[in-house]
């Protein structure tokens, strides 16, 4: 009878963002196509100074999607760091490239628009992201507690490569903090 | 300068480098032109094709890489200019052929049509080779340079429409595959 193990079961909590990076690093992942955002960039400044990865500053959130597709084509693992405000432009190529033809790309959303939120257009954009990757097949995963980056991440990536399928990571509030408004 | 010759102009300079071809006309032209595993016909995802290049160039630095865009396309991801420059991998040459029109859709015309120049945004992009063409043996000197120097190259090819080829029987999945199959073994 196969036993089923927790590889995660004593996983030390790191800090949320050496969690991310790490299992990043377990992946074999190098290619970080990316759009800034003040939640992404808690991890993304670690990834831009660690040679372990290739950072990709995009200018549109769809290209971040096409160049890990492209690196991912070529035999590296790629994934992409945006913001929920820009999610909804990564829709043709994750539907066009990422999903009908199976290709990797583990998605890290930093996700706005819920507990805190300051400003009021982040809500419409963020709010239906869990319903829309749903509709598209896509599994997404959210992080609540510290000590559940990990596990949560380390199993998406898994997950991803396994299954040759886009999946999600969604940074909420809970876990990253809320931005605070500044006047 | 017609798109097939372009092409083929391309095909008999290459051997397993990889060629990203835009969705419809290139795609079609290029599968009829020659089916090789390092082709990716592109389907949808319009105007990716240039960051799908930069992604592989930048995975693969020791091949050259090419891109066939096309001006309604690249009008969609200018911005994917920028990012190139700003990567300013060495192996990317990217062909455009701008026919100044949408062609799968009916042939209503492009912005490059009323005065839009795309080689002079790649220029302003900072894209470091950028040559503007409509003759094929112009396109033929273009290529023979971007093989020979380092890039990235931006080739702007001002040609003519007259349709392509059938649609070709691709599966996505496995284009894919094969694709990554001349890097991985």
């Amino acid at each position: 009878m196969a036993r089923l193990v927790s590889r995660w079961h004593n996983a030390a909590a790191m800090h949320w963002t050496d969690a991310i990076v790490e299992s990043l690093k377990s992946h074999d992942v190098w290619l970080i196509p990316y759009v800034p955002d003040a939640i992404g960039w808690q991890v993304l400044s670690k990834l831009e100074q660690d040679p372990a990865f290739h950072t990709v500053p995009v200018a549109r959130e769809e290209e971040a999607i096409a160049v890990a597709a492209g690196a991912y084509a070529a035999g590296k693992r790629a994934a992409v760091f945006v913001q929920s405000s820009g999610f909804g432009n990564t829709i043709n190529s994750l539907a066009q490239l990422a999903v009908s033809h199976k290709i990797p790309v583990p998605v890290f959303v930093g996700m706005r628009g819920g507990l805190g939120e300051f400003n009021p257009v982040q809500i419409p954009s963020a709010h239906p992201i869990p319903g829309f990757l749903d509709a598209m097949n896509i599994q997404h995963f959210a992080p609540i507690n510290e000590t559940d980056v990990t596990s949560y991440v380390d199993g998406a990536l898994e997950l991803s490569f396994a299954s040759r399928m886009p999946v999600a990571v969604l940074l909420y509030s809970q876990l990253v903090g809320a931005k605070r408004a500044t006047s | 300068m017609l798109r097939p010759d372009g092409i083929r102009a391309l095909l008999e300079r290459v051997t397993d480098e990889p060629i990203i071809a835009n969705l419809g006309s290139a795609t079609f032209d290029l599968y009829h032109a020659q089916q090789r595993d390092a082709n990716f016909y592109t389907w949808g995802a319009m105007g990716m094709v240039s960051s799908i290049g930069l992604g592989v160039a930048l995975a693969a630095p020791e091949k050259k890489v090419y891109v066939i865009d096309g001006d309604g396309s690249l009008l969609m991801n200018l911005g994917s200019l920028s990012t190139i420059a700003r990567q300013n991998p060495k192996n990317l040459v990217h062909i455009v052929m701008d026919n100044q029109q949408w062609a799968e859709t009916g042939g209503q015309p492009t912005h490059t049509s009323t005065g839009t120049d795309l080689a002079e945004i790649a220029r302003g992009s900072g894209i470091a080779r950028v040559v503007r063409v409509s003759s094929l043996e112009d396109f033929e000197d273009a290529l023979d340079s971007a093989i020979r120097e380092e890039g990235p190259w931006c080739i702007v090819a001002d040609i003519e429409e007259q349709g392509h080829g059938a649609r070709p029987p691709v599966s996505v999945e496995e284009n894919l595959l094969r694709l990554r199959r001349t890097f991985t073994g």
